[in-house]
């Protein structure tokens, strides 16, 4: 696998579009990139961040912050 | 660990198509970073902080997988949950806290609908949307919009660039977890056609992000 594939297969990787045999040789290649590998696969995850950047932030209910910060007390008591 | 009032300075890998968050922090404010490390210290503060900045992110892309707002609602607080308890897995030189939350939300959003089995039950409510609202994704900005720098729309508009086919394959890969067989009996595409519009998308997606980030 050229690198050049390997970056279109990682940005596919990403957000777990590859099949299972395609993630097997993509897995493969990402061992024999190394680090030069992982850095791209790393620069990819900001698609993930793009996507959801793209939508209209929606509003949560009122209570579920205070739900959620009650949970927190808790679990640090226990 | 508290939180320090000081400005703070966000690590950022420079080699990243990175983008800036919606809601730019007050100066002063805590940066991303510096909420995870006090939320690993288990500061419960950073964790109201952090909530508040992005929880309007998160719940509209829950609510984009599941297309309920209640389930929406009670999963946004599950995954805040799990942000304090998993921060502890967070690094900062693998990736932005926000990325890292989005990926987390992503996963959890997707494994909730395949789990409630509210698969059908979505299809059919997205099907209905497309019908109403085909563009609901992305709608083309204007040059004004993308004048007041507003993220969102820069990044709508560096998705819009995409054809259609190639906005519904990677809309469906990443909003709704589907593999490339799974998109290609859902258009009734063939398999090799469906990984190109994804090559393609995505490459264009990435390229523009890249663009982006060098005029922001």
């Amino acid at each position: 696998m050229s690198f050049e594939e390997f970056q279109n297969d990682a940005r596919l990787y990403v957000i777990g579009a590859l099949e299972q045999e395609e993630t097997e040789e993509f897995e493969n290649a990402r061992k024999e990139f190394g680090q030069k590998g992982e850095e791209y696969i790393g620069e990819c995850y900001a698609l993930h961040e793009a996507f959801a950047l793209s939508l209209q932030p929606a509003k949560a209910s009122a209570d579920i912050k205070s739900r959620l910060m009650a949970m927190v007390q808790e679990r640090k008591k226990s | 660990m508290t939180l320090k009032s000081d400005p703070a300075v966000e690590i950022e890998d420079s080699s990243s198509p990175a983008v800036v968050a919606p809601s730019v922090p007050v100066p002063g404010a805590p940066s991303d970073l510096e909420l995870m490390l006090a939320i690993q210290a288990e500061d419960p503060e950073a964790l109201s902080q952090l909530y508040d900045r992005y929880n309007g992110i998160l719940k509209a892309l829950i609510l984009r997988v599941i297309h309920n707002e209640t389930e929406a609602d009670d999963l946004l607080q599950e995954i805040f949950m799990e942000i304090w308890n998993q921060a502890k897995n967070f690094s900062a030189q693998k990736g932005k806290p926000l990325g890292w939350m989005v990926t987390l939300a992503r996963r959890r959003a997707i494994d909730g609908l395949r789990k409630k089995q509210a698969y059908a039950r979505a299809e059919e409510r997205l099907q209905s949307e497309t019908e109403q609202q085909p563009e609901a994704w992305v709608n083309n900005a204007t040059q004004e919009e993308i004048a007041f720098g507003d993220t969102r729309v820069l990044v709508r508009e560096v998705i819009s660039r995409l054809p259609p086919a190639q906005q519904e394959a990677v809309d469906l890969a990443f909003f709704r977890g589907l593999s490339q067989r799974e998109i290609a009996a859902h258009t009734n595409t063939p398999l090799g056609t469906v990984k190109t519009r994804l090559e393609l998308g995505l490459k264009k997606i990435y390229d523009g992000l890249k663009e982006l980030k060098d005029e922001l």
